[in-house]
This record gives structure tokens, sequence and C-alpha cells, in this order.
């Protein structure tokens, strides 16, 4: 009884901190609260209704009204008696609820606020997951099934983050399931009655079940196998973001934010990683009405921090609903035309952003599941992605007059766009200087814009070059401003930042340029022309785009009245837009337009300089790794020959040394010498003899060590040997190790190295040509010899951690509370 | 009587005369017990190792005739002590009795006051009489009345014995047991053997003819030559190691003693000259193992009641045990020697 209501209150929390992805979900904890109320409702219930020996249905409808008690209680509708016992009007607000969940999921990204209808539903789940753990855990005594309702909360974020989930809740609710696990074995194990080792010893209670290493043996395998497998599996990665987020900066927001920001991507990154990629893949396809278009968007950095320009989570609503028309910012000077256009996004591009002209209108083919942000411009979804998708859109196209920009107001401090987007984290006093003597004399925002955007020209001494440091943060600002050697990224980062400094609101976007592949009015654009630009906001005309990247580093770049190449040759007239037509909105193409776009891409490449095309040859590795194969199994042969030969010279320098003892005649000088001679004698027989028993190794003759040398020999004799030479060289050998281990003089004056050799030779012919070839590429006596010694290591190793582990038992908490017990 | 001190041997024999001398014992057994070559060295070797012999087996396989033919091979004084189950602890030790003519107690001594003592059919007298033997055997020397009297040299007391299934029959106490050096077994002759049994004493007893071919003198010579005998570090780290080995069997219920350990390296220093040779082997030791050690041990019940003798457990142990790796050490190596074979250190089992 008490063991059940134990596993009882473990599966409890199990359920709760199963739940804890769901925090990845929620701006706040009151999810949290309210799940632990209705967890606890139901728990308590169990346990009221199994000290009540109710039968199983009993519990099941004993612990779902407990959740629809505490459910009445936590979400009243005012019509409930005695606020807890619900009514018909209970239900039907129920019913409104689940309807306005379904709604709110609809329209709200993550982090989702606290609204009661997520709310409900949150814990209605967690609180139906528990009833369901409970019985699965206690009812049943199958807590691993409990672990399917827990990875069901799981999958909630999983689905609502397409790039990636947060893992630390994802350990908590395993670390929960374990949990429940191993109370659920403990108490199987303690039903057999006293535990004990092999060794017949009682197992203290404080001490772990003999058992229980064993578990964790196959626990660390499993966890092992489950982290190793998908990462042999092949086609799970190679999305955009997937391989952006291996690129030069990781792809999580730097670990900045707490939890929130984990769902993010750092769009410099995945920018700088596509633009630096070797090989060129379409990524999307653009058809639009628009003669000459501007950039294709997806994304923008608005939020400016000390790491650089990030972008914020973007929040909105469904695209099919009636999107923000831009009509109403209309003026004098402001021309505006509406344009269709389709877009096939390839298999190769996957994010949870949509690449948009701006600003669409109205969308066509895209789910509810997809999202506009208005304030950001955006197109995304916290549910699919853009791989492979193909959708039509119309969208407005305004252009500027500068004399309508110039006309603009600056806004009002309060205003929520300047105070929002002129942050800055902490003055830069380089670039404060900077932008101080840039908008000195200029009285509007334009003219101050159009200075910054000036200071980025080649008069300047900026140039194009895709190879330097990526990075927009407030140090790699001043770097690119003084090297002056950049790609879009700085250039547009830098931009913006200066603007912003000037006061004046300014964010930076990403898209695609025009690219250099047009077929009349399809343009298909590869990773190569992902672009950053900068978007500055004029009151009354919204965001206006300026590009500060050289025109020539960017394949199909194009540039605006408002915003004239500053590197070209010939200025255009500043007033050619106003005379533009609708047809042709005061867009011009840059100096390398679409008719050198060929060259685009190479240029593009060569200024990148650090990706070749040609991919070097293959054989070469294949023969090294074929030649490293072949070394790494001569190594057994080849040790076995240092061996021999270590051995062999020993044995050599024995019949010389004798001799010499033999020779010197005079009686003085003997006994020294006898001394030294038996020594080396003694090594001699030695190496002669461990070289003989690896002989019988490596030819499969068993060796006993429990067999003394004369025995060893003796058995040789009898039955591996039948040459005479042979047998006399076996003895010789075996009486050599005799008295060199256990006489008190050597035998000296022997020739060991031939009988070595005869034994071995006798040994060769009678062994079969498997075995002699084995011993010859892979000696077994080395082989063995290694194997022993890994085995010594590990077992040390076992032992070491054994003895650690029994000196940290005397201080585990178990051991502690039952020796306080027993006193 | 001549006391001598146990240590007072003779001079060392050279190799040969030493070689000459042993063979001539032996020969001279051999045309008494044919067939038993193996048996017949044992038993010299334990002469030679100053301890003593127990022979068991069944009866009339010939132990008291081996007993008999060691002791006449040799001339020395001989005594012969028949153990009946009314035999008397004074007896074999020597009593005092009263002199009437000196009006004074004189001591009478016992049959153990001899160089060779034959004790037949040793466990047919109670464990008080044989408990007479214990002194003697190991401190080679009798207390009677509180006098200390020592023994000669050589002294060894050559037992025959049935083994104690038979009828009428004690088994002799542990300590007594642990005091003999080696226990042999004669076993039945081998169908030429025996042959040849029956043309030899047919007639007559081969043992009437024996003469005498060494003298107590001699024997004292060998012995001082066989410890001599150079006992290596390892081998002695190996005597240790069978003898613990005994100690941590789980078959046995009481291990072999320090005193086994000794007893087992004087014999096979004693083997070893015998051979020839003047170094132990370890191969000594594993043909030693059985005759010296078995006597000693007590089975546990498990292995009673599964018909494991003590014979089998002790050669399974040898089999068992591996040789310790006796390479020659670094003179200047001052590291401590690996101690045993790597097993826990002995705690001692409780008989």
């Amino acid at each position: 009884m008490i063991s059940s209501r134990n596993i009882g209150m473990v599966a409890a929390a199990a359920t709760l901190l199963a739940a804890a992805p769901l925090s990845a979900i929620f701006q706040g904890w009151t999810w949290l609260i309210e799940s632990i109320i209705a967890v606890a409702v139901v728990a308590g219930v169990a346990a009221l209704t199994r000290l009540a020996r109710a039968p199983l249905w009993g519990q099941v409808l004993g612990m779902l009204a407990g959740l629809m008690l505490a459910l009445t209680w936590l979400f009243p509708s005012g019509q409930e008696l005695f606020a807890i016992l619900p009514t018909p009007g209970t239900f039907a607000y129920f019913g409104d609820l689940l309807a306005g969940s379904m709604q709110d999921m609809r329209s709200y990204g993550v982090e989702v606020p606290d609204t009661d209808p997520l709310l409900f539903i949150a814990v209605l789940g967690v609180g139906a997951v528990a009833v369901l753990v409970d019985v699965l855990a206690v009812g049943l005594r199958r807590p691993a099934l409990a672990g399917l309702p827990m990875l069901a909360i799981y999958s909630v974020p999983v689905a609502v983050y397409v790039d990636s989930v947060p893992a630390v809740p994802f350990v908590v609710g395993a670390a929960g399931y374990l949990w429940l696990l191993v109370t659920d074995n403990v108490d199987r194990v303690r039903r057999f009655g006293r535990r004990f080792t092999g060794d017949g010893r009682d197992v203290d209670v404080w001490e772990a079940s003999p058992l229980a290493s064993a578990g964790r043996r196959l626990a660390a395998v499993g966890v092992a196998l489950a982290v190793m497998l998908p990462l042999a599996v092949p086609g799970m990665t190679g999305g955009l973001l997937d391989s952006l987020s291996q690129g030069p900066g990781n792809g999580t927001g730097n670990g900045s934010g707490s939890g929130g920001t984990s769902g993010r991507i750092d769009l410099f990154a995945s920018l700088a990683g596509q633009l630096n990629q070797s090989q060129v893949a379409d990524l999307v396809k653009v058809k639009t009405s628009e003669q000459s278009p501007f950039y294709l968007r997806y994304a923008v950095a608005d939020e400016l921090r000390p790491t650089g320009f990030q972008a914020r989570n973007p929040s909105g609503r469904s695209v099919n609903k009636d999107l923000p028309n831009p009509a109403d910012r209309a003026g004098p000077g402001v021309q505006q035309a509406t344009y269709q256009a389709t877009v096939e996004v390839t298999k190769s591009l996957s994010m949870s952003l949509m690449p948009v002209y701006a600003e669409p209108t109205r969308a066509d083919d895209l789910s509810d599941n997809w999202l506009y942000d208005a304030n950001q411009q955006v197109v995304f979804s916290n549910r699919e992605n853009s791989r492979g998708r193909k959708y039509s859109f119309d969208y407005v196209r305004s252009t500027f007059t500068q004399d309508a920009l110039r006309a603009a107001k600056p806004l009002p401090t309060e205003h929520p766009v300047r105070r929002q987007m002129t942050a800055t984290p902490g003055p830069v006093s380089e670039v404060e200087e900077l932008v101080k003597g840039l908008i000195q004399g200029k009285r509007t925002d334009y003219d101050k814009v159009l200075a910054i955007y000036r200071h980025f020209s080649a008069d300047n001494g900026f140039s194009y070059r895709l190879s330097t440091e990526s990075g927009s943060s407030g140090q790699d600002i001043v770097n690119f401003l003084t090297n002056k050697v950049g790609y879009c990224q700085q250039y547009a980062a830098a931009m913006a930042w200066l603007v912003r400094s000037a006061g004046i609101p300014a964010r930076v976007a990403f898209g695609f340029t025009n690219g250099s592949k047009r077929d009349g009015d399809t343009f298909t654009l590869t990773n190569l022309n992902l672009h950053a630009w900068t978007e500055v906001y004029f009151d009354g005309a919204g965001w206006v785009p300026f590009d500060a990247t050289p025109a020539y580093g960017v394949p199909g770049s194009t540039r605006s009245a408002w915003a004239p190449d500053t590197d070209a040759p010939e200025a255009p007239s500043p007033n050619s837009s106003a005379t533009s037509t609708p047809t042709d909105p005061g867009a011009s193409t840059g100096p390398e337009g679409p008719d050198n776009s060929d060259r685009d891409t190479d240029d593009g490449l060569s200024l990148g300089g650090t990706t070749p095309n040609e991919q070097p040859p293959v054989w070469p590795w294949w023969a090294a790794g074929l030649v490293a194969l072949l070394v790494l199994l001569a190594v057994p042969a080849l040790r076995r020959m240092a061996l021999r030969r270590r051995r062999s010279g020993r044995a050599a320098s024995v019949a010389m040394a004798s001799a010499t003892v033999d020779g010197g005649s005079e009686p003085g000088a003997r006994p020294v010498v006898v001394t030294a001679d038996a020594n080396r004698a003694r090594a001699d027989a030695h190496a002669a003899w461990a070289e003989l028993l690896d002989t019988l190794v490596d030819f499969r003759v068993p060796v006993d060590p429990t067999e003394t040398p004369r025995a060893t020999a003796d058995r040789l004799v009898r039955d591996a040997l039948d040459d005479d030479d042979a047998i006399g060289s076996a003895r010789l050998l075996g009486r050599a190790e005799e008295r060199a281990r256990y006489a008190r003089d050597p035998l000296t004056g022997e020739r060991l190295l031939p009988a070595l050799r005869a034994v071995r030779a006798a040994l060769a012919t009678r062994a079969d040509r498997r075995t002699r070839l084995l011993a010859a590429v892979l000696p077994p006596s080395v082989l063995l010899r290694w194997r022993t010694t890994m085995a010594d290591r590990s077992s040390r190793m076992v032992a070491l951690t054994g003895q650690a582990r029994y000196r940290l038992l005397r201080w585990n908490p178990r051991r502690l509370l039952a020796d306080r017990a027993a006193r | 009587m001549t006391q001598q001190t146990w240590d007072e041997v003779g001079g060392l024999l050279p190799h040969d005369e030493f070689r000459a001398a042993s063979e001539a014992i032996v020969a001279n057994i051999e045309q008494v017990i044919e067939g038993k070559t193996a048996t017949v060295r044992l038993a010299l070797a334990v002469l030679l190792a100053e301890g003593h012999l127990l022979i068991e087996d069944v009866p009339g396989v010939g132990k008291t005739k081996l007993a008999k033919a060691l002791a006449r091979s040799i001339d020395c004084t001989v005594r012969r002590i028949q153990f009946t189950p009314d035999l008397l602890p004074s007896d074999v030790t020597g009593v005092s009795v009263y002199n009437q003519e000196t009006h004074d107690f004189e001591f009478r001594p016992g049959a153990v006051f001899a160089n060779l003592v034959v004790g037949d059919e040793i466990n047919r007298a109670s464990p008080k009489t044989q408990s007479a033997l214990l002194e003697c055997m190991e401190e080679r020397q009798v207390t009677v009345d509180g006098v200390t009297y020592q023994l000669q040299t050589p002294f060894m007391v050559i037992a025959t014995q049935n083994p104690i299934e038979m009828e009428g029959t004690y088994p002799l106490p542990e300590a007594q047991r642990d005091r003999f050096t080696a226990r042999i077994a004669m076993g039945y002759p081998d169908s030429n053997a025996e042959l040849a049994m029956l043309d030899g004493h047919g007639a007559t007893d081969p043992l009437h003819e024996l003469r005498a071919v060494s003298d107590a003198a001699i024997v004292r010579q060998l012995i001082a030559t066989v410890r001599q005998v150079h006992v290596a570090d390892a081998v002695k780290q190996y005597a240790i190691d069978l003898v613990t080995a005994t100690r941590e069997a789980p078959d046995l219920r009481l291990g072999a003693s320090p005193r086994a350990t000794l007893q087992l390296l004087r014999t096979a220093r004693a083997v070893a000259a015998l051979e020839g040779r003047d170094y132990v082997l370890p191969d000594d030791l594993q043909a030693l193992a059985v005759p010296v050690l078995a006597h000693r041990i007590i089975p546990t019940a498990d292995a009673q009641l599964a018909r494991r003798t003590t014979d089998a457990i002790v050669s399974e142990l040898v089999h068992r045990l591996p040789l310790p790796h006796d390479r020659q050490r670094n003179p200047y190596d001052t590291r401590p020697p690996a101690t045993g074979n790597g097993r826990a250190p002995y705690e001692p089992r409780r008989p």
C-alpha cells in the first residue's frame, strides 16, 4: 500500500517534470502553477480511491472527476455551484475556451502570453496525461508505457518550433520518466524479499541493488545509441537552417537571452554561411509582373544588442486575413503600384520565413499557419517551413522622390517606432564622432541618411570583400569602419547603426537580390544572391530601403532614385525619379546589370577568394587510407619481429660472452666476469624461453602457466615434436630456463638461438597453413598480450572506480538515513 | 648413550659419494620391495629431510617390509613398536623404575630411543598412546618425570597404518599427523613385480639376508649435504603459494600448517639431491605436494560427502596454481616485490 502510494506520488511528479517543455512555449509561469494544482488533485484523488480499494475503473473515474473539479475551479465561468461543481454553463464555457485556444494557437507565435484558452488547454492536457500516467504506472504497473503520454507533452514544442527545440526541458522530463522507472523497479526488486549479492552477503538498506549496475550500463548504452543513431542516418540535415547552424555564428542567438531566444536564427551568420558556400544551389524562383523589382525580402533584424543586430520573434495574424494596405501612406512624391508575384521555393531552402516582396497585400496558396507581421513586413510560421512551397501574392511597391522623403518630419521622441528602432547598446565613441561629422549641417532626416549612405562609397575607401570576418556587434562595426572592407552584412549593419546613432529609426533587412539568372520575368535566385540591406523609417513614407553595399560586389544589385549608387561613374540626376512612370518605378539597375550577369557570380566568388570550385581528387585519400590500414595490420607482425630480434640479440650474445669466459685464463679476473656472465646467461635463457613460449602461442600449442619449464619441454617433446634435433633443442631450452630460474649457476655456453630455430621450424612444419600464416601476419602472442594488457587496465580501472564508489557510498544519503533510522 | 645435538650432523659429502651412498641404500631396499622405486626413494628422501614417514595402505602390500628394509639398510639402532590397543605411553617413551640397589629411580628408555623407530599399525593404539610420540617426533627429545632426554641423530619414525575405515583403528590426531613429513601409499605391485616377488619370497624372506650398506655417520653426512641444496626465491614463493592455496581452498576445512611448508621444502631438497641436482625445482614441489600435504588437511563435510579425497583436492590445487613469475630482479630495483599471486591477503580459516 505504501509503495503504491509512493509510486503514485512519483508518477504525479514525473508528469509535472515531463511538462517542463511547455516552459518554452509560454511567456509566464501561470501554466505551471495551475498544472501543479490539477496534477495534485488528480494524484490526491487517485490515492484516496486506492485507499478505499476502488477498482481500477473507479480510480480512473475518480481522477477524471477530480480533474474536472480542478478545471472548474481554475477556470471559473461564474455559473458553478460552490465555485467547484460544474454546471452545463461551465461546459459551454469550456467549449468556448477550446475554440478560443484554436484561435489563439493560430494567432500567437511562440512564446505565447497567458491567455485563458491556452492555459485551459495546457492544464487540461497535463491533467489528462497525469491520469494516464497514474493508470499506467500504478494501476497497470507498466510505467514504461507511461513514457508515451509524457512524450505527447514534449511533442507540443516540437510541433511549434520548426528548427530546434530547447534541450534542457527535455532533460528535465526525461529525468522525471527515469525517476518513475527507477521507483517502480526498486519496488519490484524489494518484493523479492531480502536482497543479496552474488557472494552471499546481504545488501544493506542504503545500498543500491546489485542489479542496478547492470541497469545503469544498459541505460548508458541505450542513451548512447539513441544519440549516435540519428547522426548516422543520412537525410535529416541539409536544409538551409541546418547548414546555417553549422555556419560561422551559432544559430541560437549567442545565448544572450533566456529560453526565448533559443528558437531564433542568427540571420547574419546564416547569410555569411550561405555566401561563403562553394556550391551554388537554386533557392527561389520568382516570377513577377514588375519590370525591375527591388529585393525579395524574408527577414528583418531590428533588435540591436551588444552582440549585434538580431531578429525579434515576429508576431502577427494569418496571411489569409486582411493585410494592412500601404495605400494610406500615399502622398505627394510617393508613388504606389500593385504587382503580382509567384514564388517557388526549392527543396534546398527550409526555414520558417517566406520570402516576399514588400509589401504584400494578399496571399494565395498559403495555409493559415503562415502569419504576417505587419511591423516587420515578413511572412512567418511557427509550425511549417518554406521547403518546396509555391505561392503567389499581390504586393504594393512604393517609390519615393527625394523631396518627398525630405519633407518627412522627424519622428517625435516618444513615438514607439523611434523609441524602439533607434536604440543602440551604449554609445560607441568612434561611431558617435563619425555620425556627428557626417550629419553636421544636414537639416532633414533624409539628408542625414543620405550623408551616411554616401559615406560608404569607394571614394571613402570602402571596398567589397567576402572574406572578412562576419559580425555586427559594436566592436565589429568599428573594425569595419576602420578597415573599410566588408560585404553586405557589414554595410547593412553599419549603416543601420549609424542611422540609429543619428536618431533615425533603422533596421537591417534580409533577402535576395535580383540575381544574375533572369529569364523574362522569372528570376532564379541562388544562395549567392542572399543579401542584406538597410531600411530607414520616414514618417509618412514607412520603411524605405537603402543598400550601401558596393554594387560591384552584389550580382543583381538594384539602386533606387532616393539612394543612388554612390560608386556609379556619373551620378544619376536627382530628379530622374520624379519623371519616371509607375511601370518604371525609379529603380535603376546597377552598373553591372543583367547584361554581364554571367560574370557576376564568378566575381562574387573570386572576391570571396576562398572557395575554389574544383573538387580535389579523392584517390589520394583512398590510397592514404589503404596504406594506413596496411600499416595498422602490419603492426602486430612488426612488433613480433622486433621482439624476436631483441631476444635473438640476447641469445646470440650468450655464446660470445661464454667464449670470453672460457678464453679468460687469468684466475684473478675470473669471478667478476663469471657473475656478470651468470646474470647475462640468465637473462639470455629467459629471453630464449620467452621467445619459445611466444612461438608456442603463435603456433597454437597450448601454454600452461602452472607448468614448470621442464614439464613444458617434456610435453612439447611428447606432443608437438617428432624431430630428434628439435627434441634435443626443446629439452635444452627447458633446462636452460630451469637452471636460470632455480639453480645457483645458470647454464652457459649453450647455443640457444639455433635450438630456438630448430623448435620453431619443427613447429612450423607440423602446423597447418592457416596457423603458419596467422603466426607470420597476426601473431597471436602479440595480440594476446595486448588483449591481456587492455583487460588488466580495464579491470584495474574498474577496481579503482569500485573503491572510489565505495568511499563515496559512505556519504550516501540513503546510508546516512538508514544509520539514523537504526540509531 | 652419547647425546648429540641435532645440529651436529656430519660434514658434506661430495657429489659422487652422495650419489653412491644414496643409490646403495635404494638398491638395497629394492631387493625386498620390487617395482616401487619412487616410493622407496621418497622414503629415503624423508629420512634425509629429517622427517618422519607414515605409510598408509591396506593390509598386506608391504608397509612393514618397507619400513624394516629401510631400517636394516642403515647400520644404526632400530627399535620396533607394535601399536596395540593396550599399549601405554610409557612403553613408548620409557619409564622411571625404582632401583632396589641404588635406592633411586632409574630411567628405562622406551622404544623411541633409537635412530630408526618402526611403529607398526600405529592407528591401532589409542590416541593417548599415540600422543606419547608428539614430543619426540617434533622436538627430538623425551621428557619423563620432568627430565628431558635428547634423542640421537638421525631420528626417524616410520609408522604404518591401515586406512581409518578399517576395523579396529583410531584416527591419528591432527597434531600427530602434522608431525609426519610425508604419507605414502604402497599401492599394489604390478604383475611383473608381483611375479618377481613370488620368485624371490617363495623360499626365504629376503629381509633376513639384507645387509646394512650405510651407517648413521654417513646418513648424517647425507643430511648435511641435503641441507646445502639451493632453493631459489621463486621456489620458496611457490611453496608458500601452494600451502596458502590449501588454506584458501573452499573444499578444505583445515589447510596445511607452516610446519608443512618447512617440511615440504626440506623434502624437496632431499628429492633434488637424490636426483643429483643441487637446486630445487618447482617440479619437486609438485611431485611432493600430495605426499607431504594431503594427510595434514581436512576436507569440508561437503567435500567428504562428495567423496573427494584430500589427495585429489591437493593435486587439483597443484594443477591450478600458476608458477610465480620468477625473473631475477634487478639489484637496483627497490620496489617491493609483488606479494603472493595477486590474491587477497590470507585470512585464517576457522577449522
